[in-house]
């Protein structure tokens, strides 16, 4: 339910707590920090997703446009802290740590739609709804996160997670907690072999899977067996990580580690019962991001050179994409590397390169690096100022840098904070001098496991 | 970021600690207040053991402070780790103090003000 503007006003601890810490620092503020300008406007302007993206424009454009009518497209009444799946996964947090109320962050005067979109319709500017009803819309905002294609990979489910040794993150918080039970379950055998994999596309928080593996290493340290249990990592890919020194460094520690790596190998098919997951090489020239393509074209194709491993322990990651109706909309990119998979937008102005009226923001966009809630927190006050331009018909004033951070957790314990953006090569972009993006640090650990959750939801206030 | 921004991520860091930051400031202002009101002055009274207590309880911070954090002293190890974790122990042993200097001229009052009263 939105909250409507007419209703009275009822503060909970939280509020009241924020009401006064904001009126004992108003007295410090510059009266212009306190009033942000606002625009007239009658626009009809529909968001697609209420996840960290969207939720952060519903608050930000509620504040900047009077009189907009601005729907809010999402059917998830619980909103998910994703970072904190890791730690879920690692057995560190608790699940409902993640979890809080959308209500809580939907902004009064915004319709929150509480249905799924199933298409859009670009050229007549329409979303079409699950329940067969429309809404059109001046401008759109799609922010709808992505789509885990556990399908691509033969015999896989995510309703396979936590059972037959299976785990992986991503799936859902029920999917990281029994992700958790495996990894339990695997260490109580007291030995075997763990395969992680990475995927052959873009991926959200593409340090989970590495994540995971430190993690799981960290508690098989624990039992004090370590010499008991083998650790391959297999990717698609020559390197583990786009930022050039945080790759380097990654391949040394998984060798000094004595994790295996084995690059140019996707998971293809996975058989739970057997315990067995077949691995295809896929050779160091090959274009993973448009992984449907990919698919369709190996199911025409025979004497593929695959590998069967068993396991004891697996953790998948599989291949994601835009939603399926953004991609079978005409907003989705016609070509070069993003083609038939992600948004088609200026990954500087976040602005649709066929429709100008139409940003995109968070997962779902087509752009080297970026799925994180770091990249959100970047990325939303651009679209804010590039839309609102758009809107007065004026040059698009903001540019985004690919700012995209990663607390990469290198121990249960440690971390490195690791932020980085598309210039230079992927050159660091730290946010604090004082924290070293190439050292591991207790501090880059405590900003993971209480810091930054503070500072996520801030974003999706549209405060941060 | 904002001035409310930082407020706003402030106020999501502490609300899960909120009742233990209010019970532990309300223990503080009780004992500081009653003994005041009994005649205690900070400068003026003098303890050992009160002293060495509350270093005890401001060194403990090495061992919980990392475990509360979910990691271990260890890992400490970045001057900013140590910068931190110095500043939190120092802040951890003056609030003990700040407590436990008052209770125990409080424990110690009757012996003291009649041996002041002596004089």
């Amino acid at each position: 339910m939105s909250r409507s503007p007419l209703a009275p006003v009822r503060l909970d601890r939280r509020q009241l707590l924020k009401l006064g810490l904001g009126a004992g620092a108003a007295g410090l503020l510059p009266l212009g920090s306190l009033q942000a300008s606002t625009l007239s406007t009658r626009a009809r302007i529909v968001i697609l997703g209420g996840g960290a993206a969207g939720m952060a424009m519903a608050n930000r454009l509620s504040r900047r446009l009077d009189g907009a009518r601005i729907s809010l497209v999402e059917p998830r009444e619980i909103h998910h802290y994703q970072p904190g799946w890791t730690l879920v996964a690692s057995g560190v947090w608790q699940p409902d740590k993640t979890m809080r109320p959308n209500a809580n962050f939907v902004p009064a005067g915004v319709d929150w739609v509480r249905q799924p979109a199933v298409g859009i319709d670009a050229e007549q500017r329409r979303i079409s709804l699950a329940d067969a009803s429309v809404l059109e819309y001046d401008y759109l905002v799609v922010a709808t996160g992505l789509q885990l294609n556990y399908h691509l990979i033969d015999g896989m489910s995510p309703d396979l997670v936590g059972t037959h040794g299976i785990g992986s993150v991503y799936a859902s918080i029920e999917g990281a907690t029994r992700t958790r039970d495996a990894i339990d379950a695997w260490l109580a055998k007291g030995g075997g072999k763990g395969l992680f994999t990475a995927a052959p596309t873009p991926v959200k928080c593409a340090g989970a899977p590495i994540k995971m593996t430190f993690t799981t290493l960290s508690r098989i340290r624990d039992t004090g067996r370590r010499d008991a249990f083998q650790l391959d990592y297999l990717t698609p890919g020559a390197g583990m990580f786009s930022q050039p020194w945080i790759n380097d460094f990654l391949k040394q520690r998984f060798d000094d580690e004595g994790i295996n790596r084995r690059h140019h190998y996707r998971l293809s098919a996975i058989d739970p019962a057997a315990r067995q997951a077949e691995f295809t090489f896929v050779g160091p020239a090959s274009e993973f991001t448009s992984h449907h393509e990919l698919r369709q074209a190996e199911f025409g194709r025979e004497g593929e050179m695959t590998e069967v491993v068993d396991y004891d322990f697996i953790h998948v990651v599989p291949p994601m994409s835009a939603p399926d109706f953004v991609r079978e909309s005409d907003l989705i990119a016609h070509e070069g590397p993003f083609r038939g998979e992600w948004l088609d937008v200026d990954i500087h102005t976040l602005q649709h390169n066929r429709y100008p009226e139409v940003f995109g923001i968070g997962d779902v966009i087509g752009a080297p690096i970026n799925k994180t809630a770091a990249s959100v927190k970047a990325q939303a006050p651009v679209v804010e100022a590039n839309l609102l331009a758009q809107m007065q018909e004026q040059p698009l004033p903001a540019r985004y840098n690919g700012y995209t951070s990663c607390p990469l957790i290198t121990d249960i314990g440690k971390a490195m904070l690791v932020e980085f953006g598309y210039d230079n090569d992927m050159d660091f972009l730290p946010s604090f001098p004082f924290i070293d993006p190439r050292d591991e640090s207790w501090a880059a650990w405590v900003m993971k496991d209480r810091m930054l959750q503070p500072a996520y939801y801030a974003v999706l206030e549209g405060q941060a | 970021m904002t001035i409310q921004g930082a407020l706003t991520i402030l106020m999501y860091a502490l609300a899960p600690f909120l009742w233990w930051i209010l019970g532990a400031l309300a223990v503080l202002v009780l004992v500081q207040l009653v003994a005041r009101l009994r005649g205690y002055r900070a400068l003026h009274y003098r303890c050992l053991g009160t002293n060495l207590a509350s270093l005890a309880v401001g060194l403990s911070g090495l061992w919980w402070i990392p475990a509360f954090t979910h990691s271990k002293l260890g890992y400490v190890a970045t001057a900013f780790d140590w910068v931190a974790m110095i500043g939190a122990v120092i802040g951890l042993t003056i609030a003990a103090w700040l407590v436990l200097h008052p209770l125990s001229y409080l424990v110690r009052a009757p012996r003291y003000v009649s041996l002041g009263d002596a004089h």
